[in-house]
């Protein structure tokens, strides 16, 4: 048996290959192979023909797992379409090819507008499933979260403990700006 | 319950963030370019202390005296990239005598030792030896960048070392350094295959180098972006290592001076033309406008003219700077006068930075005609300049109340009236009130330096108006201590202080000693300090170094000088390492 479903239904008749995968809470997703193997965990897994009746993952609930696949799918369309546009010498092709870039640029930043909880998800799925554009995504966004803002400022956006003392938090400040910056 | 804020009442509990992986957080961090943003991080909590740490690829020590170079590499274990800075600003106008430090030594030593995958070192105004360069060519494998300004000690033996050593060599950038010349062809030990060389900087080093080495160089290295040549290049060689290298996006031209043959401007041209990439521009151009046409063709795509070291003049230079329609940056010598710069101020509406350099500081007859029109004229018209440096004969108020009002947007301003004194010429008043306004309405001022003749008055503005100043340099000013604390009290965020011929005394620094734990670095030469109040300072804060330096021709030996002894200069540091152990005699940490 094909170690990748054959995709029969749908609109699209070029036969591209779809894949299966399971979330932890045992909710199945079908998605393209190519958008899958965005996650070069996936993509490991269907390499060594682990992809029998789907890919379970017990790391990543149906709804983050959609989330993440929304992005796959997205970004792997857009890859495509470009490089349908380089190979075209269709001058309507190459003019519509920035303003592609802008629509995946402006889908990044309302995929990654969310809630301290899905972005922490985000991060955990991205990381574990190895989607390097998501991660890097998410982090930007921490880091949004961070720049600018003094250590106190930092541990009320993210609610950390401070178990530094009084004395080790003056030290580090001073070896910080006193030194190295 | 964390410290500092209280918790909301009903809100839904934040994620488990301390439950990422260390990897995620380093990831995360390393989307914060910026120094201060990671010492923030740093500073939240001992697991990102700890990710942060890790995970720092470029660091920047901007005074090599602020920590010891062993702490440095074991606090920071995985850096990349070092930049290194040592003597004081004023070094630059001979103020620092030889022998007073800034050695680099011990810092490729510490980084030989800790960090043997680094890949950039930047050092500036340090004393860099040839057994430095060795020691930098003998440990990185993967070494790929050396970039030095204005240094000193090392000689064309130690970039043989970095030629012959340095398999990976990306950039080598050598900026206005003092290189002895031993004769030695360098560039000759840079290996036939040897091709990865992306910037090419020896525009500073006197003496000949082997052209047609450089020519196969030049060739072999695809990549090559910046070439920027010293002033040994004939210009018919200029013109067959830019055919060789149409690629190119910065050029240095060297000494671009020849008398006039059709054949070579055609060679010229031709060479030019190809140059598509083209968009930075230097060079020390004497008096030839006649080839200046040649260039014609890359000006429009020009960025970035440097035109500092160039005694050309006359229409020719002003034809061909208003043909470079989208320059942001221009250095020039005053030789453009007001009638150019009234030029550049209709062409060149995208300039972001202008510098006006003297042709002539010494020379108090005046032979160019640069005055305050020539600024009042491009801060009117260049509606994105944001950066000045200026250096003239005359100023009035109004001007630089008119350029405050037209450009508030200035983040450093660098006014540089040649003879010290000189009030406005028109009303005769001191130019308190123009550079008060210049504090007044830009805003985001991060760089000022003021002249001409200025009471405690204009102090009593900056201290109260500059608050985003980081660096401000004074000299010929001021009339009393009142000056001097006007600033130390005010001026939030001012990082650097550099003060020279005021009549400052020691009080000011004493009631506001706090201050100078904020601030990087304060220098004064030639005030009004003694040697017991700097004792005393010293005592009061004792993690600050406070270095006194005095004539080194002097016999006199610092020890038996008493409290009312004269200092001639003050040099206040902030520090985590101590005082330092490699003062020369002529300088005391009290």
């Amino acid at each position: 048996m094909a170690s990748a479903g054959e995709s029969g239904d749908g609109a699209d008749g070029k036969g591209v290959t779809t894949i299966t995968i399971i979330s932890s809470d045992n909710e199945a997703f079908e998605v393209l192979e190519a958008a899958a193997s965005m996650s070069l965990t996936i993509r490991h897994l269907i390499e060594d023909g682990c992809a029998d009746g789907g890919i379970p993952l017990p790391n990543v609930t149906a709804g983050i797992l959609a989330k993440v696949l929304e992005y796959c799918s997205k970004h792997v369309a857009a890859v495509a379409a470009s490089s349908e546009a380089g190979s075209s010498s269709n001058a309507a092709d190459a003019a519509a090819a920035p303003e592609k870039e802008e629509d995946l640029a402006s889908f990044d930043k309302a995929f990654i507008d969310v809630e301290q909880d899905t972005l922490y998800d985000l991060l955990m799925a991205a990381n574990y499933l190895e989607v390097k554009g998501l991660l890097d995504l998410a982090c930007q966004k921490v880091a949004d979260m961070i720049k600018g803002k003094t250590p106190d400022a930092i541990r009320q956006t993210f609610k950390i403990k401070n178990d530094f003392s009084p004395e080790q938090e003056e030290k580090i400040r001073e070896e910080n700006q006193w030194a190295f910056e | 319950m964390g410290r500092g804020g209280s918790r909301a009442a009903p809100a839904a509990a934040a994620p488990p963030w301390h439950a990422l992986p260390d990897e995620v957080w380093e990831h995360a961090f390393s989307f914060l370019p910026s120094a201060s943003d990671r010492g923030a991080v740093a500073g939240s909590c001992h697991s990102w202390l700890r990710a942060e740490r890790r995970s720092r690829r470029r660091l920047i020590v901007a005074n090599c005296y602020a920590a010891a170079p062993r702490d440095a590499v074991e606090r920071f274990p995985a850096v990349r990239a070092a930049e290194v800075k040592g003597k004081p600003h004023f070094a630059d106008f001979g103020l620092v005598p030889p022998a007073w430090g800034a050695a680099a030594e011990p810092w490729v030593a510490a980084a030989a030792d800790g960090w043997p995958l680094l890949e950039e070192l930047s050092f500036k105004r340090m004393v860099v030896t040839d057994e430095c360069l060795e020691m930098i060519a003998a440990s990185f494998r993967n070494f790929q960048v050396l970039r030095l300004v204005s240094c000193e000690g090392f000689s064309t033996a130690g970039l043989a070392a970095i030629a012959a050593g340095c398999r990976n060599l990306r950039e080598l950038d050598l900026q206005e350094n003092e290189i002895e010349d031993c004769s030695i062809h360098w560039l000759s030990l840079f290996p036939e295959s040897f091709t990865s060389l992306v910037t090419l900087n020896f525009s500073c080093l006197e003496g000949d180098v082997n052209i047609t080495v450089l020519e196969r160089l030049v060739t072999r290295c695809r990549n090559l972006k910046t070439l920027k040549l010293n002033n040994a290049i004939p210009l018919d060689k200029l013109a067959s290592l830019v055919r060789k290298a149409p690629q190119i996006v910065e050029l240095g031209t060297g000494r671009f001076s020849a008398d006039y043959h059709p054949d070579l401007f055609a060679k010229l041209e031709a060479a030019c033309a190809g140059c598509k990439s083209l968009r930075r521009l230097s060079g020390a151009w004497d008096a030839v406008p006649e080839y200046l046409p040649a260039f014609y063709c890359v000006c429009e795509g020009l960025t970035s003219l440097n035109l500092s070291y160039a005694t050309v003049r006359g229409p020719e230079l002003i034809k061909f700077i208003s043909r470079c329609k989208n320059l942001q940056l221009l250095w020039v010598m005053d030789l453009i006068e007001d009638h150019g710069l009234a030029v550049v101020a209709s062409s060149c509406n995208k300039l972001q930075e202008l510098r006006v350099f003297p042709s002539a500081p010494f020379d108090a007859a005046e032979q160019v005609s640069l005055t305050e029109r020539g600024l009042v004229d491009v801060s009117a018209s260049c509606p994105m300049l944001e950066s000045v440096l200026y250096f003239c004969r005359r100023m009035t108020n109004e001007a630089l109340i008119t350029i405050a009002k037209n450009r508030p947007n200035f983040t450093c301003f660098r006014l540089c009236i040649i003879e010290p004194h000189t009030p406005d010429y028109i009303t005769h008043q001191p130019l308190d009130a123009g550079f008060s306004a210049i504090v007044e309405s830009c805003k985001g001022l991060r760089r000022l330096s003021v002249s001409g003749l200025l009471t405690d008055r204009v102090f009593k503005s900056i201290g109260a108006h500059a608050n985003r100043l980081e660096m401000l340099s004074i000299a010929f000013a001021g009339n009393s201590d009142l000056g001097l604390h006007y600033i130390l009290s005010g001026c939030k965020s001012l990082k650097k202080l550099e003060i020279r011929d005021c009549p400052f005394g020691d009080k000011p620094l004493l009631a506001n000693a706090a201050k100078l734990e904020t601030m990087r670095s304060l220098w004064m030469s030639s005030c009004s300090l003694t040697l017991g109040p700097c004792q005393q300072l010293a005592r009061k804060m004792p993690r600050l170094n406070v270095e006194v330096m005095n004539d080194p021709r002097r016999a006199c030996p610092l020890d038996s000088l008493t409290d009312e002894s004269p200092v001639e200069t003050l040099y206040v540091y902030r520090t985590i390492a101590g005082p330092r152990s490699d003062t020369p005699a002529y300088v005391q940490i009290v």
